[in-house]
C-alpha cells in the first residue's frame, strides 16, 4: 500500500513536471 | 514533433523500462516485502538531486567567474529540477519509513540534511522569483547556490558520520543481491537521463523568458526593428 502510494507520487510529480514544462516550453515558442 | 518532445517521451519509454525492473525483474525483499521496492527510486531520485545540485554550482562559479548568462540559466534550471527531485526523495523515503520505522519523520541527521538541502535550494528559487532580473539577483543566487553545496556531502555521508537510524550505503557495500543492484542501476539511469531532460526542457523555458524579460525592457526603437523590412500583406 506505501509503495502503490509512493509511486504513484513520483509519477504524478516527475510525469506532471515533464508534461507541464513540455507545455509552457511549446507556448513560449509560439509567442516567439 | 519538437526534438525537447521526443527526448521527453524517450525519458518515458526509459522510466516505464526502469519500472519493469523495480516491480517485476527484482525479487520481493524477504523481511520488508513491497516497502523495499520503494528504495529504486527514493535512491535514483536523490542521486540525481545531487547531479542537479552540482549544476548549480558549476553553473554559480561560472556566472562569477565569466559573468555567463548560459551558466546562470543552467543553474536556474538544474535548481529548479534539484527541488523537484529532492521532494520525490523525501516523500518517498517518508512513505518507506512509516511501515518500516513505525512513522513517517524523524529528526536523523540524513532526514534533517536533506531537509535543510530542500529549503536552501527552494529559498534560492523563492531569491530568483522574488528579485528583480538582473546582476545582483544573479550573484546573490550563484554564491548561495555555491555555498548550498556544501549540504550535499553532508547529508550522502551523514550515514558513516553520525549514528542514524537511516540504512548505510548497501551498493558500495556490496549488500543488495544481484538481482536487486541491477534493477537499482537501471533505475539509476533512466532517472538521471530524465533529470538530463528535465534540466535541458528548462534550459530553453529560461533562455526564452530571457529573452521576453530583454525584448519589454528594450528601447522602442529596439524592439519595433524585426518591423521594417516585413512585407506589407
Amino acid at each position: 500500500m506505501y509503495m502503490v502510494i509512493a509511486y504513484a507520487f513520483a509519477t504524478l510529480v516527475l510525469g506532471g513536471y515533464l508534461v507541464w514544462s513540455l507545455r509552457l516550453l511549446r507556448e513560449l515558442s509560439k509567442k516567439r | 514533433m519538437t526534438r525537447y518532445e521526443k527526448a521527453g517521451a524517450a525519458a518515458v519509454a526509459l522510466m516505464a523500462v526502469a519500472a519493469f525492473f523495480i516491480f517485476v525483474y527484482a525479487p520481493e525483499d524477504a523481511l520488508q516485502h513491497q516497502a523495499q521496492r520503494i528504495f529504486y527510486l527514493h535512491v535514483s531520485s536523490a542521486i540525481a538531486a545531487y547531479g542537479c545540485f552540482a549544476v548549480v554550482l558549476l553553473g554559480g562559479i561560472g556566472y562569477l567567474w565569466k559573468e555567463s548568462l548560459v551558466a546562470d540559466r543552467l543553474a536556474r534550471a538544474g535548481a529548479v529540477v534539484g527541488v523537484i527531485f529532492t521532494t520525490v526523495t523525501l516523500v518517498m523515503g517518508m512513505l518507506w519509513a512509516k511501515p518500516i520505522w513505525g512513522t513517517y519523520w524523524t529528526w536523523d541527521a540524513r532526514l534533517t540534511s536533506t531537509l535543510v538541502l530542500w529549503i536552501i535550494y527552494a529559498g534560492y528559487l523563492m531569491v530568483r522569483q522574488l528579485a528583480e532580473p538582473g546582476r545582483q539577483a544573479a550573484r546573490f543566487a550563484a554564491v548561495v547556490g555555491i555555498f548550498g553545496f556544501v549540504d550535499v556531502p553532508v547529508v550522502h555521508f551523514s550515514v558513516t558520520w553520525w549514528n542514524t537510524v537511516h540504512p548505510g550505503p548497501v551498493v558500495i557495500n556490496d549488500a543488495l543481491p544481484a538481482q536487486m543492484l541491477i534493477a537499482f542501476l537501471i533505475t539509476m539511469a533512466c532517472t538521471l537521463f530524465l533529470a538530463a531532460v528535465m534540466i535541458a526542457i528548462r534550459y530553453r523555458i529560461e533562455a526564452l523568458l530571457d529573452a521576453r524579460t530583454e525584448h519589454a525592457h528594450a528601447p522602442a526603437s529596439v524592439v519595433a526593428k524585426p518591423e521594417v523590412g516585413r512585407a506589407k500583406p
